[in-house]
């Protein structure tokens, strides 16, 4: 690439460029005025020559042409070096100008590295940057150390109207006005003047101009005065200046005014005086000059001689380090000749000789270690190895040499050291070298204050792109860090501009301090500037931020909370990072609980429920996905898979939800988010639709929240607010009740962060399969649609005060309480006991009986059937932990049959718990009589409900239900739990024990009794006394049995004593104890006469009726005999004289010879007092 | 030991999957962003680098003002980042292959994800104290 063409080369041909002072009277000042320009303002537009074509000779003679020339028009009063302070201020409008085009790149979206790939060079470092480095570099001008910005010649101008004019031309040029430059003799006073008269033609013609021209001429030289007209145009209209200057003012000619009197021939008049002036003064001057110099140079300092003398001068004057001791060089020292020389020969491009004389003068400067000018001569020789696009390493070596020495001179040096480094990074970028550029820009923004230093570090990030490979990481690095200065030199503008540029580079970057950083400040700095909602945009992105410290954290989210507050509205985030939901963790809870009891309760194995549900269940054809749907429609069979949820009953669902900071967050309202359509056709394309588009583009499916929300008439949704505490984990269980029939659609969730900020994340399937666990066990693959079913009734039971431990025995009282949730009616309730031995479904009455006390024998309790109830109980399933059994009592016990009464027993107990007062019951199993051995009070009726169908289960279990020999007796136990002396407990225990099936000792099948008055009171002295009695028999047999009764009227004294039962004697407790004695007792403290009769006489009384009878009786029937006996006297006596033969009959002849099938007895005693009447 | 260090694995997607501050100086806030930027700028770097020589130590890539970035490459492509202020060029190489071997022994564990953060304690205590004993 020709390097006058590059960037730098032209940047070097219009900065580089001979200077022209500019010395004016104010009244030529003024003329210029009128048209709103200043006189340097109004020619500089001509200073720049495109084709100027001036023939120039080198100082060896060769001949060659310039073309583009320009020079330099400037003020005397400013040809000065500034303040660095003044300059920067003057530079900063440059970067603030370029703010408020920044402000509105910031609304649109950040650069994607696709865009940014794509840019031209120049579209990365903006124009205004541009811009700034020139005025940074101008910032230097006028320094003493450089020639190049000292005037070459200087123009004076007088106004045709100033008094004296050619006065004026001298006292123009007086030395007290004149810059320091010039007084301090650092540059030759001795310059080219060129003197130039002013005419306004509206203060009238041109003659008296002329005059003066006349007069200059002869007096300052012919060829050095001009004339200049200008403001010819009379009318000040907007028009003609518009057109006329039209081809100026991109070179920056502006009318500020609006009035211009500048006619086109007053501009193409200034045209050709410039042009005049460069060509044939100017340029000239410059060759005639250098030719000079070079003669000069050559005499004192080229040739073996002049070097050997100069180095044994320079070594023996030891000059000490003064790097710009103030008059070291004057214009007349060699070494500044030599640096004119250089420096004019670079003005007019001869390169070559610029860099010889450049290169002779680094050695001296070195020498003398003058080292700020060492390094201005290293940087031109640098520029001039460019210019002749030779030698890349010198190049570069030089300006690092110069760049590292104005470093090395300190503070004085560093502005300089930045123009070289400016220089020497846009040497590198013309060659390519973008990388090495970079690093130099980087290394100048070092030495600059924070606003240049950032515009710098931009252009290092630019470079880092623009080298291939882009080096994307250190762009964005750079630009952050540009950002940084920025915002230290108060241009958030451009920080953020910086920054956004930034962002692409760390889009989804997995380092986390840097994403924070840039997100937080990014999103801070748009907050400042009150780009609200591109600010939370950012600030989401950190305010999960777990890996920062606990200050930060709460920097990030008050600084959110901040700016979302200062916008005023709430406002939806999809996927809101805070708090984090567990996606993974969703569970959909089915509301097909069989049991709200504890978890223990819930895992009952399946075969517990089958196995109660088999006789439930109606048995059908059909299987079903779940029996409630006992109507498929055939719409629906595409949801087939899909669950079925039930109108009016919760859908829940559980969720885990995690608070990634370390500060606690209130989260408010956390609900799901449902669709619901009743309508199934439009729904199916909806839902198909959405189901497709799940794993694609979130954005376009996503339905914002406000919508979803509108369907409160179809369905409820339960709304939970809690706080999260620092790192905390929750589970929250959400809830969706659907009202209508339809597809139920879960979409997903939506919470609220500190009342102010509406987070809402979709499900998200399809990916990773999600099991939604029933309680059957059954998986599916899940699928967000439920099907929605209308209302079904729903029940609920539960039982008041379940024992957890109970007595064997022991008898309670459970309520069943049965609830219907739903609002439909509930009809054949059926219930089903696993185990209908120990639990007895009461009646509907019995709910308001005070247990245990109904229990007990009401006055008119009669004897009750036990109600028939059917085995095929129905139970509705609930599942009750039967309770703990304890062993409570212990005993053992005997019965036999009572003599005294027909079909009573006698039963003989033992126990061996002794605390429990024990009442006993016996009866048949048909009807009951009680026989109270102790009896003090408490009756129990067994024959009512509760017990007797307890005793019935009790007898069914035991097994012998089918046969029912009459012999065989149940026995049922009630006892009565103490209370305890140390506390009355107001539910007093009972405890029954049933055994069933128990005989009795004897085992003769007829049983029978005497029944008849047992006191007469007869008159002896008229008649005897006949007593008609009966004698009760009773088949307890199962076959018909004959039965024979004879009468004997002989007394059997003997036998009568030993009558007491075998087995009495034997058994301690109760027995049979013979009447006998007593009555004598009686008898004798009576003092009746005929105790001793009764007692000894033979046979007192005669049976009369009959002596033998034979019946016969049915099983288990009961056939009276009546039976008469005579008695002569008043006595106590006992008729027991009788003997009962029976023979039982089987119905089948084989087996007649079975043992005691035939046998007898003797009469049980039968006491009857018979009394003289009065 | 170096009064600022900072020690990162970089997997060969470049992500961050061990990170340790083991200088002596006082660890702040702010300056952890700052090296990550640092070492996150200098993979650019260790980008063109790596494949210009066949030693793994590729000694110090990449310097912010007085901080320097050595990097180490594994075979595969694995890098250790250091960020220090010290000079100990041999220190720094001992310290990158005594690493290595740590990190291999890692990588051989059949529960270890390659490319996944090492979260391994045991890891963290022995990287410090060879950072202790090197650098």
């Amino acid at each position: 690439m020709d390097p006058l063409r590059s960037y730098l080369g032209r940047l070097l041909l219009e900065e580089i460029t001979p200077v022209v002072m500019v010395l004016t009277t104010p009244l030529a000042e003024a003329a210029c005025r009128k048209s709103g320009l200043s006189f340097v303002d109004m020619l500089s537009p001509f200073s720049l020559f495109k084709k100027i074509d001036v023939p120039v000779r080198t100082a060896s003679e060769v001949p060659y042409r310039l073309q583009m020339f320009k020079i330099r028009m400037v003020y005397a009063s400013d040809v000065r070096k500034e303040d660095y302070e003044v300059a920067d201020e003057r530079i900063k409008p440059v970067v603030s100008e370029a703010n408020e085009k920044a402000l509105l790149d910031l609304l649109s979206d950040p650069p994607q590295l696709e865009d940014v790939l794509g840019k031209p060079e120049a579209e990365l470092c903006p124009l205004w940057i541009k811009k700034f480095n020139r005025e940074l570099m101008r910032t230097l001008s006028f320094s003493e150390h450089e020639t190049f910005d000292h005037p070459v010649a200087c123009l004076l101008v007088v106004s045709s109207m100033d008094k004296e004019p050619i006065s004026k031309f001298v006292d123009l040029f007086n030395t007290n006005q004149l810059p320091s430059l010039l007084n301090e003799g650092i540059m030759d006073p001795q310059i080219l003047k060129h003197y130039l008269v002013l005419h306004d033609q509206q203060d009238g013609p041109q003659d008296i101009a002329v005059n003066v021209l006349a007069e200059m001429r002869s007096t300052l030289g012919l060829n050095d005065c001009k004339l200049l007209c200008i403001n010819s145009s009379t009318e000040a209209d907007g028009s003609n200046p518009d057109n006329s200057w039209l081809p100026y003012k991109a070179l920056g000619l502006e009318n500020r005014e609006g009035t211009c009197f500048l006619s086109t021939d007053d501009l193409n008049e200034i045209k050709d005086f410039m042009q005049d002036f460069a060509s044939n003064h100017i340029i000239p001057y410059m060759e005639q000059k250098i030719r000079v110099l070079n003669q000069q140079v050559a005499t004192t300092r080229k040739g073996f001689r002049n070097q050997i003398k100069n180095l044994w001068w320079r070594k023996r004057d030891d000059v000490p380090e003064a790097p710009n001791g103030p008059m070291q060089y004057t214009f007349t020292s060699i070494e500044s000749q030599i640096r004119v020389l250089g420096d004019f020969a670079f003005m007019l491009r001869d390169y070559e000789l610029a860099l010889s004389n450049y290169r002779l003068l680094a050695t001296d400067y070195k020498l003398d270690k003058a080292w700020k000018r060492f390094a201005g001569v290293q940087e031109m020789s640098g520029l001039c190895y460019f210019m002749l696009d030779q030698s890349r390493k010198d190049a570069e070596y030089c300006m690092e040499n110069a760049f590292s020495t104005y470093l090395r001179i300190g503070s004085s040096g560093q502005r300089n050291a930045t123009r070289c480094g400016l220089w020497w990074a846009e040497m590198l970028k013309t060659r390519g070298q973008y990388r090495e550029a970079s690093s130099v820009y980087f290394r100048v923004s070092n030495e600059e204050p924070s606003l240049h230093s950032a515009i710098l570090l931009e252009q290092a990030a630019s470079c880092y792109l623009l080298s291939s490979p882009p080096m994307l990481r250190k762009y964005g690095f750079h630009l952050i860090l540009a950002g940084n200065s920025y915002y230290m030199s108060d241009q958030k503008q451009h920080a953020v501009r910086a920054y956004r540029n930034a962002l692409f580079v760390y889009k989804q970057n997995p380092w986390s301090y840097i994403n924070d950083h840039v997100h937080f400040n990014v999103g801070r700095w748009y907050g400042v500037l009150g780009i609200l909602d591109v600010a939370i945009k950012h600030l989401l992105e950190v305010i999960a931020c777990s890996h920062q410290s606990l200050i930060t954290q709460n920097m990030f989210l008050s600084d959110f909370f901040h700016y979302v507050q200062s916008m005023g509205k709430k406002f939806d985030v999809y996927k809101l990072q805070l708090p984090v939901f567990n996606m993974s963790s969703l569970r959909v809870i089915h509301e097909d609980h069989r049991t709200y009891a504890s978890d223990a309760d819930v895992d009952v194995s399946e075969g517990t429920w089958q196995e109660l549900e088999v006789e439930l269940i109606p048995s059908s054809s059909v299987v079903r996905t779940n029996w409630l749907d006992t109507q498929p429609k055939p719409s629906l069979r595409k949801y087939k898979d899909s669950c079925v949820c039930v109108a009016g009953e919760a859908v829940k669902v559980n969720v885990e939800l995690r608070n990634p900071l370390q500060i606690p967050v209130d989260v408010s309202g956390i609900s799901l988010i449902c669709q619901l359509s009743t309508n199934l056709d439009a729904l199916s394309s909806d839902v198909s639709g959405l189901t497709l588009d799940d794993g694609e583009d979130k954005v376009n499916t996503e339905p914002s929240v406000s919508i979803l929300e509108t369907d409160e008439d179809n369905f409820i949704v339960s709304k939970l607010d809690i706080i999260l505490g620092g790192g905390e984990i929750k589970i929250v269980q959400l809830d969706v009740t659907p009202k209508v029939e339809g597809i139920l659609k879960l979409v997903g969730i939506s919470w609220t962060l500190s009342n102010s900020v509406v987070g809402y994340q979709y499900f998200e399937f399809g990916a990773q399969k999600k099991n939604k666990k029933g309680k059957r066990g059954r998986r599916r693959s899940f699928n967000n649609s439920l099907v929605v079913i209308k209302g079904l009734p729903k029940l609920t039971g539960s039982i008041d005060c379940m024992p957890t431990k109970a007595f064997a025995g022991d008898l309670q009282l459970l309520k069943l309480n049965l609830r219907n949730h739903s609002e439909c009616a509930v009809k054949g309730i059926k219930m089903k006991i696993s185990n209908p031995r120990f639990v007895i479904p009461g009646d509907s009455p019995d709910i308001d009986l005070d247990f245990p006390h109904c229990l007990k024998k009401h006055m008119q309790s009669e004897i009750d059937l036990v109600p028939h109830k059917s085995t095929k109980e129905n139970f509705k399933g609930l599942l009750f932990a039967f309770p703990q059994v304890l062993p409570s009592l212990d005993i053992s016990f005997a019965i036999s049959k009572s003599s005294s009464r027909l079909q009573e027993y006698i039963v003989r107990m033992d126990d061996f718990e002794a605390d429990s007062c024990k009442e006993a019951e016996s009866g048949s199993y048909r009807s009951d009589t009680a026989l109270y051995p102790g009896s003090n009070g408490d009756v129990f009726d067994i024959a009512r409900p509760p017990l007797a169908d307890f005793h019935f289960q009790e007898r069914y279990r035991q097994g012998k239900l089918a046969k029912v020999p009459c012999s065989l007796l149940d026995f049922v136990l009630i006892s009565k739990a103490a209370g305890n002396s140390s506390k009355p407990s107001p539910d007093l225990q009972l405890l029954s024990h049933h055994t069933c099936h128990c005989s009795a000792l004897s085992q003769s099948p007829i049983w029978w009794l005497m029944e008849g008055p047992r006191t007469i009171t007869h008159d002896f002295s008229k008649s005897y006394c006949e007593v008609s009695i009966q004698l009760v028999i009773h088949n307890s047999a199962a076959y018909k049995s004959s039965v024979r009764v004879v009468t004997s009227d002989a007394m059997p004294e003997k036998s009568q004593t030993v009558h007491p039962h075998d087995s009495t004697s034997v058994q301690g407790g109760w027995h049979d104890v013979s009447l006998e004695n007593d009555i004598k007792a009686i008898s004798s403290a009576k003092g009746t006469r005929h105790e001793k009769q009764s007692s000894k006489s033979i046979s007192p009384y005669v049976w009369c009726s009959l002596s033998s009878a034979q019946i016969e009786l049915q099983p288990d029937s009961c056939s009276r005999v009546p039976l008469k006996v005579c008695i002569f006297a008043p006595g106590t006596y006992n008729f027991s004289n009788y003997e009962l033969q029976w023979k039982v009959l089987p119905s089948k002849e084989a087996q007649v010879d079975e043992n005691g099938s035939s046998s007898g007895g003797p009469g049980h005693p039968f006491y009857v007092t018979v009394l003289q009447s009065v | 030991m170096a009064s600022t260090a900072c020690f990162v694995i970089v997997s060969k997607n470049d992500v961050p999957i061990y990170e340790a501050e083991v200088g002596s100086a006082p660890k702040k806030e702010d300056l952890a962003y700052q090296h990550q930027f640092i070492l996150h700028a200098a993979l650019d770097v260790v980008q063109d680098l790596a494949w210009t020589t066949n030693a793994m130590f590729l000694r110090s890539v990449d310097r912010f003002n007085d901080l320097v970035v050595s990097v180490y490459v594994t075979a595969g492509h694995t890098r250790f980042m250091l960020l220090h202020d010290s000079r100990s060029d041999d220190g720094i190489k001992t310290f990158f292959q005594d690493v290595h071997d740590l990190y291999i022994k890692i990588f051989l564990n059949p529960l270890y994800l390659p490319g996944s953060r090492i979260t391994s304690s045991h890891f963290d205590t022995k990287v410090r104290a060879l950072a202790r004993k090197y650098l």
